[in-house]
């Protein structure tokens, strides 16, 4: 009787290391490395301007050969404020080889990031954002949001929500690793908090009255004509407003931005052909 | 602390499913800094069916929040974390007289090392009512709003509110007043 349970015993840790065993290799290990974008086609990273906690000029332009991160965050963030350490060290250990961490503080205002700044010791400019430069990125859903940008100016990865330094290290050094304005085809993000979908605005369509439509080829009149098109029309999220107003409340929904570029192609081609 | 975010690998499909919810209820709602995407939704309910002149009224604030959320505490354990609070607007017909918040639940989360006082699931705010003794009978709309920061395990929300609307039907003293909503005064308190 104790020969038989021992026995069933060994049969069930065999079971479950056999177990174990696939799992990692067919469940774990697909979910963590894969093509960002299959087709190669990383946006390109948004221009912005901002001006450092310590007054510096933050040009993005002037980062172009380097590999840049680009952290959303704030400090009433707790998956962020954990973040911050590991971006301290990979600035240490990656800076001399062309990282350059760039964080965009999204508080209400830059006290309490100047007192998280010096206790955290950070090492790499820190700028207060601002809604436009969110919108500009595509809209950032929550915090900690970070972009990985290639020293070809490339948006190659973005990771939503608190993500190991491991993950963020693995993508530096393979994008490090490629020849300044080049871009990288076969990049692999890492890591379970990496989007697929990475999406960005041009400033026409973040700074349109209608945002997210860029209306800069309408002349004055069309463009109230348009603006009218929009206002007549209910948007079809459930918000109970016109087209144009939830594009103008909430620039991120979905259904009126979907709705106003489908009238938008349909009122360019009937009015200039 | 690196190791026990390490120690999450085989959390990983489940939080990618959190994620998925995270950025669909986001896409749903709106981006940072233009209203952000709301996780709570509120309800108000008074003890009776309509109030007296100059009587004080008990109301009660339920506020939903989605599964998978939290949000601070009123009094928040660290001092960095954004407090829940109601506000109310004025009115000539009554006046809020005070907000009893219920106490958070410790939660321990990964990326901290002591356990941080939230809400989760229901939240129940009890609240005192003055009804003005020159209220005129009639209904009134209380309105105000329910300012929170919500997380889940592993990002943030912008701080936002939710707005709390209820209807004060104020009634001559002669008219007797019926209980109402006994099931949720039951557990919201007052003091």
């Amino acid at each position: 009787m104790k020969k038989g349970k021992v026995l069933l015993g060994v049969f069930l840790g065999i079971v479950v290391a056999v177990g174990l065993f696939f799992v990692n290799k067919y469940w774990v290990t697909p979910a963590t490395t894969e093509v960002a974008n299959a087709s190669g086609n990383f946006p390109q990273a948004p221009e912005f301007s901002l001006t450092s906690l310590s007054g510096e000029k933050i040009n993005l332009q002037d980062y172009r050969g380097k590999v840049v991160l680009l952290d959303f965050w704030a400090t009433w963030c707790g998956p962020c404020r954990i973040e911050i350490p590991g971006f301290v060290q990979l600035q240490n250990k990656y800076g001399s080889q062309g990282l350059a961490i760039i964080g965009v503080s999204m508080d209400d205002g830059p006290e309490p990031v100047r007192q998280f700044y010096q206790t955290f010791h950070m090492n790499y400019p820190v700028a207060m954002g601002t809604d436009r430069l969110g919108e500009l990125y595509g809209g950032i859903l929550g915090l900690p949001t970070s972009f990985l940008i290639g020293r070809d100016g490339r948006i190659y990865a973005k990771h939503v929500g608190l993500t190991d330094p491991s993950v963020f290290e693995a993508e530096i050094k393979e994008l490090l690793a490629a020849p300044p304005d080049k871009a990288v085809t076969d990049f692999r993000t890492v890591g379970y908090t990496a989007t697929r979908d990475i999406q960005t605005s041009t400033p026409e369509e973040v700074n349109s009255v209608v945002p997210g439509v860029d209306v800069s080829k309408l002349n004055p009149e069309e463009l109230k004509e348009f603006e009218k098109l929009l206002s007549q029309q209910k948007c079809t999220c459930g918000c109970g407003l016109t087209v144009l107003k939830c594009r103008q409340v909430d620039s991120s929904c979905q259904a009126s931005l979907q709705q106003a570029r489908a009238d938008y192609a349909k009122f360019v081609e009937s009015h200039q052909g | 602390m690196r190791n026990l975010i390490l120690k999450r690998v085989f959390k990983q499909r489940a939080l990618y499913g959190l994620a998925s919810a995270f950025v669909a209820l986001g896409v749903a709602g709106a981006a940072f800094g233009v209203g952000g995407p709301k996780v709570v939704s509120t309800r108000a309910f008074l003890a009776t069916d309509a109030a007296h002149p100059g009587q004080t009224a008990r109301l009660a604030v339920l506020a939903q929040i989605e599964p998978g959320y939290h949000i601070n505490d009123h009094k928040p354990s660290l001092d960095y974390l954004i407090p829940t609070k109601i506000e109310f607007d004025a009115s000539p017909a009554f006046k809020v007289e005070s907000v009893v918040y219920p106490h958070g639940r410790p939660m321990k989360f990964d990326f901290l090392d002591a356990p941080i006082s939230v809400y989760e699931g229901e939240v129940r705010l009890g609240s005192l009512l003055k009804i003005g003794s020159s209220a005129k009978p009639g209904s009134y709309a209380l309105r105000g709003k329910f300012t929170y920061q919500a997380c889940n395990d592993y990002a943030c929300l912008p701080p936002t509110s939710a707005p709390v609307e209820a209807l004060v039907r104020v009634v001559p003293s002669s008219v007797p007043l019926k209980p109402a909503n006994s099931e949720i005064f039951r557990t919201a308190k007052m003091k």
